[in-house]
């Protein structure tokens, strides 16, 4: 016979879908409606883990995400998740479950020794054992404790779901779908709001589930919220975070109640919620005891053994006793009477109540002024030991197998917590309840100490139409709420009961009543020191059952109220959510958009090797069969440049058209020299400082017209230089007359460079003398490039006679193929970005390795460029002492002594031993065969022709370098004139 | 050589068929042949612009967050004094710049934008996966427009009808990866590229 604890009838199971799984490979059966958890104890399964430190058998203690012992790995292979809470997995079929933490069986754990070490393996033991000698932390004692610790194994494969993340925005939002959320959301919904109603369960009714009277209340509620259009319904929804300005975050698991997502489903959808108003209907956790041997499978929490009867139709246990402290929690007692249990005990601190009056007269033995002193068992419980409330002893032992604890309630002020509103104690209840919102927010019903379900409906309602008015609507009609006779949930402080034995304030993380004293004799007295120093309230249950239980053993040895000792500080995640989740889309290549160029199909089809500038793809070179290595294609492409011509796509350089009355004005403020002077079809390279003088950017600018420049920027610094002018066009001078479009998209650039770059130009371009006297560097004209309306400048970045055809993106791929054709005859090649580089290092000029942000324009040999006359950004900061000191390290050119010996940017120039500088950059020369760079180098002026030494010693270098001028390739600039 | 055909950023990756779920209302998106043209207007010219907008687009300036149309083009507000026109071509930005002279400064942007129009009433959430605007018909409409950031790359997005079709419009080097998200985020509902 299956399912020896499932009951015939009742509770929100279906029992005609039957579901097969297994839990440490023993195939079980259960039903649709199952939890992992309901279905284990259905089937008479109660040792489910061992505990993180001590390896104590443990089993299940609830029936919620506030579970600390039934953590499992669920599924198999790449889809293996560790630490899964077995009272929030939905059950399918052909699920599969393992323990964790285990050496050998779950029921033979020899790890289960460290029990017997105990005196010795309590708060600190880490600090205090494992710390000599030092070495060893890492290599041995790390990874023995991490062995002999810890939960699950993650799986080492990559995760073969997909996740996804979408933005909501409602007038209120409703977290929590028991009754006072499902009130508080038809109460807003009335008013015609935009309502969300976010429930982490699959079932919408929270408590209401264990409420069979109540059933029709609960359908009716959720049947009317489903047909209101601007109500959406979204349960195993877990909103994770309250955040500033009404931002909250949840995580919607869409297939976590299937096998393997169907097809373009996402396993999880991350969710960023803006809601003008929020109702916090979050409810409460029962709080646990301690008392001895509170940890052994079969102490359960009273609220979660009803709920295995009510909801699942389990019977958690055959005897059974209840340690109550309220006369809410009588109704598990009834709960589990009726689903065929004995009662064997019931166990309350107080001397009467009307409950207790109601247990005596349906026959149940109520043990007035006692407490449960110990249990007794191993890996299930046997029997526990009822002692006299106060007086210290253990007293007569009653056998049970099932004891269920009920110590007060917990409200889940998580979220009110984290949204910035105090708790406040509430001294009737003896817990935190959420204090003053900071937030345009509200809690509701069992989450600001509002128990049973009837007033926690009113309070729902009540709230619901309080955040629709404060959001703008008008109250809708009253809707019938349940009428229950209120139970009272004001509970008798039991915190602790002190005996032999351990008893634990945090199952999850083995920390006991001892532990927590220790800490305070330790000087860890403050409640989050005492967290951080015993693991208290950590884990994947965040202490939601035993959080306050610690503080309250922490106040008594503080000597102070639990009030003033409080709890440790919220923050998010009220529950653990995945990493999927919060990568989403974001993954792999989809880390970041990757931006192309309209060449990039070209530069696909020649072949070319790709690398990343910033989020740009950019061909590196253009391998060809016959060149041995990359430096062999490297080197082929900068000799054509240099012997022939080559053509280069440098469509990713910022561009800015920059136009107005005002226009050169304001590039005379922005840039480090003058632009008001530059005729019409001219282009000028510019310098832009940062408020501080260093330098920022460089570029060429051309003058269009009259009124209109064409900027170019640095590939890296095309953003943050159109927000550097935008700012201050908009802040500093409003007076003038400018306008800025970024028109980096719009013109592709392609630049044809070497001594016959001339022939080639002119055998594509039409409208224009290309003549050195009508066409001379640095000239700008308008033109048809093969058939295009393009743009032609006379610019060089190798130190050739070069030239850049820029025009509509569109037609760059039908431009670069009319070059390459016209081209053919004078030998032209393509070169990507290391030629470029190596071009430019031969030529001495500054990149992006140079314009490091540390540099100023006097370090880089460009001081002569700062105007004289006129003010401009960066012009009083650049003159500190510090900026002008002559010691800064300045650009000079580096060649290795011999031509062999590879030098590498990152290496540091010694000078007799002494750290002068570093190289910025560095390449093999075509011009001179060997290797070259460029350096900052402290006094460099005065070293060129010394010889000093190259140091990296990451790689176990040191490489002698003569320093030269960094303009070693045609210094008097005769090429790019001719 | 005469002038060729320019090439769409995305044809190599747009190829019409459906991608994803065969759902029963997928995503239909498109991408409308358009030419875009940047306009700014000039300092303390805008009572001349207003009027010569209306003279030679029959149209006002749109408000703030606004678009308005005007026979082929769409005006679109994307910034204080800045405005996208759209609209078929060839032809879009000479006659722009022809009838702002003085007035505002014209760049033709029609190769460094694109458009993708998405509709369908999947269009919303799919939308909401990467853009964080509320697209509610209480808050959004035909005629609304913003400029946002969707799945990290910038776009301005205005709502065309109430089918609702929304246009969105990108940087041209960053299109592929935005198609690429639209597609991916549009699956469950099945992507039906025209």
């Amino acid at each position: 016979m299956t399912q020896p604890h499932r009951l015939a009838t009742g509770g929100h199971v279906d029992r005609a879908t039957r579901l097969s799984f297994s839990f440490d490979g023993r195939r079980y059966e259960g039903h649709a409606g199952d939890t992992l958890a309901s279905a284990l104890l259905a089937n008479g399964v109660r040792l489910v883990g061992r505990s993180f430190k001590y390896h104590r058998p443990r089993g299940i203690f609830s029936a919620g995400v506030e579970e600390p012992n039934a953590l499992v790995e669920l599924r198999e292979g790449a889809r293996r998740e560790p630490n899964t809470r077995a009272t929030v997995a939905e059950l399918f079929d052909g699920l599969s479950a393992t323990s964790q933490n285990r050496r050998g069986s779950l029921a033979f754990d020899w790890m289960a020794v460290n029990g017997l070490l105990s005196p010795w393996l309590g708060a600190g033991f880490y600090y205090k054992t494992f710390m000599w000698p030092a070495a060893f932390w890492e290599r041995v004692y790390e990874p023995m404790i991490r062995k002999a610790a810890g939960l699950g194994r993650a799986s080492r494969l990559p995760d073969p779901d997909h996740y996804d993340a979408a933005h909501a925005h409602c007038d209120v939002l409703v977290v929590g779908a028991g009754a006072a959320g499902l009130a508080a959301a038809r109460a807003a919904g009335a008013t015609g709001a935009r309502v969300i109603l976010m429930e982490q369960d699959f079932m919408l009714g929270g408590d209401l589930l264990n409420e069979p009277g109540l059933e029709a209340w609960r359908r009716e509620t959720v049947a009317a919220l489903a047909a209101m259009p601007e109500v959406t319904l979204m349960p195993r929804s877990t909103v994770f975070g309250f955040y500033d300005q009404g931002v909250l975050g949840a995580v919607e698991r869409l297939a976590d109640h299937l096998a393997e997502p169907p097809p373009h489903t996402p396993r999880q959808r991350y969710w960023t919620i803006r809601a003008k108003e929020v109702v916090l209907a979050t409810g409460a956790h029962e709080r646990l005891i301690a008392f001895p041997g509170n940890d052994r499978p079969g102490v359960m929490l009273a609220g979660a053994a009803r709920t295995y009867a009510r909801r699942y139709g389990v019977r958690a246990g055959e005897t059974a006793a209840l340690f109550a402290t309220h006369d809410g929690a009588y109704d598990a007692a009834f709960a589990i009477a009726e689903a065929g249990a004995r009662i064997a005990a019931i166990i309350d601190p107080r001397s009467d109540s009307a409950a207790m009056q109601r247990a005596r007269e349906a026959g149940f033995s109520v043990k007035a002024g006692s407490v449960v002193s110990g249990t007794m068992g191993g890996n299930a419980l046997r029997g526990i030991a009822i002692g006299a409330q106060g007086s210290g002893a253990r007293g007569d032992a009653v056998p049970v197998d099932l004891l269920m604890v009920a110590g007060g309630w917990n409200p889940a002020v998580h979220l009110a917590s984290m949204s910035g509103a105090a708790l406040a104690w509430d001294e009737a209840l003896h817990t935190f309840v959420p204090g003053t919102p900071v937030q345009r927010e509200r809690s509701a019903g069992a989450c600001r100490g509002v128990n049973g379900i009837g007033a926690a409906a009113a309070d729902g309602a009540a709230a619901g139409r309080d955040a629709a008015i404060a959001a703008g609507f008008a109250a809708g009609p009253d809707n019938t709420l349940p009428d229950t006779l209120a139970a009272d949930h004001c509970s008798y402080p039991v915190w602790e009961v002190k005996g032999r034995g351990k008893a634990f304030v945090d199952l999850q993380d083995d920390v006991t009543t001892n532990d927590i004293r220790l800490a305070h004799r330790e000087g860890f007295s403050h409640i989050e020191h005492a967290k951080r120093y015993t693991t208290h309230a950590m884990g994947t249950d965040q202490g939601k059952t035993g959080g306050i239980v610690g503080a309250a053993v922490l106040a008594e040895a503080r000597g102070e109220p639990v009030a003033k000792v409080g709890l440790p500080r919220f923050r998010p995640y009220t529950a653990p959510i995945a990493w999927g989740a919060m990568a989403g889309q974001e993954v792999g290549k989809h880390f970041q958009p990757v931006r192309r160029t309209s060449l990039h199909a070209v530069h696909d089809a020649a072949g070319a090797v790709w690398m990343d500038a910033g989020i740009w793809k950019r061909p590196a070179y253009y391998p060809k069969r016959e060149d041995a290595d990359a430096w062999a294609s490297v080197l082929r492409e900068a000799r054509a440049v240099r012997q022939r011509v080559g053509i280069c796509d440098v469509s990713t350089l910022g561009k800015i058209a920059v136009e107005g009355p005002d226009a050169a004005t304001f590039l005379d403020r922005v840039y480090a020299n003058t632009f008001s002077t530059l005729p019409v079809g001219r282009a000028r390279y510019g310098l832009m400082l940062r408020e501080d003088g260093i330098v920022f950017d460089d570029g060429t600018t051309s003058r269009i017209g009259p009124e209109r420049f064409f900027v170019t920027t640095t590939t890296a610094q095309a953003g943050p230089v159109m927000q550097h002018l935008e700012f201050h066009l908009a802040s500093a001078w409003p007076d003038l007359d400018v306008s800025l479009a970024s028109v980096t998209d719009q013109w592709a650039a392609v630049a044809i460079a070497g001594p016959k770059a001339r022939e080639v130009v002119a055998g594509m371009v039409e409208g224009i003398d290309l003549s050195n006297d009508a066409f001379p560097f640095m000239a700008v004209a308008d033109c048809i490039a093969a058939g295009v309306p393009a743009r032609l400048f006379r610019i060089s970045f190798s130190g050739e006679l070069a030239y850049e055809v820029a025009m509509p993106a569109g037609h760059a791929a039908h431009v670069w193929r009319a070059a390459m054709q016209v081209g053919a005859t004078h030998g032209i090649e393509p070169y990507g970005m290391e030629a470029l580089g190596l071009l430019r290092i031969e030529k001495g000029h500054v990149a992006g390795s140079e314009l490091n942000g540390q540099t100023t324009a006097h370090d880089l040999g460009l001081g002569r460029m700062l105007k004289k006359k006129g003010d401009f950004i960066g012009r009083v900061l650049a003159q500190r002492p510090g900026m002008t000191d002559p010691s800064r390290p300045r650009l000079v050119g580096l060649r290795s002594v011999d031509p062999r010996r590879q030098i590498r940017a990152g290496a540091h120039l010694l000078v007799d031993g002494r750290d002068q500088g570093w190289i910025t950059s560095a390449t093999q020369s075509v011009v001179d065969p060997g290797w070259i760079g460029l350096g900052m180098l402290r006094e460099g002026e005065a070293r060129i022709g010394s010889t000093i030494l190259a140091a990296n010693p990451l790689m176990g270098e040191e490489v002698p370098v003569r320093v030269v001028s960094p303009h070693g390739y045609d210094p008097e600039n005769r090429l790019v004139r001719a | 050589m005469s002038a060729p055909e320019a090439t769409h950023p995305l044809a190599a990756v747009a190829t019409p068929g459906l991608r994803g779920a065969a759902g029963v209302a997928p995503l239909r998106v498109s991408l409308p042949v358009r030419e875009t043209v940047q306009v700014m207007v000039r300092r303390g010219r805008e009572e001349a612009f207003a009027a010569a907008m209306e003279a030679s687009f029959g149209m006002a300036p749109p408000a703030p967050g606004h678009t308005l149309a005007g026979g082929a083009v769409t005006a679109i507000w994307i910034q204080p004094g800045g405005f996208m026109l759209t609209g078929a071509g060839p032809g879009l930005a000479e006659r722009a710049a022809l009838a702002f002279v003085g007035l505002a400064a014209v760049e033709d942007q029609s190769h460094g934008r694109t458009t993708i129009t998405v509709s369908g009433p999947a269009a919303r959430a799919v939308l909401a996966r990467g853009c964080r605007l509320d697209l509610h018909t209480r808050a959004f409409g035909p005629g609304r427009a913003a400029m946002t950031q969707i799945a990290h790359i910038g776009c301005l997005l205005h709502q065309v009808d109430d089918a609702p079709s929304f246009e969105l419009t990108v940087f041209s080097t960053l299109a592929e990866p935005f198609f690429h998200w639209l597609v991916e985020a549009g699956s469950g509902d099945g992507v039906v590229i025209a």
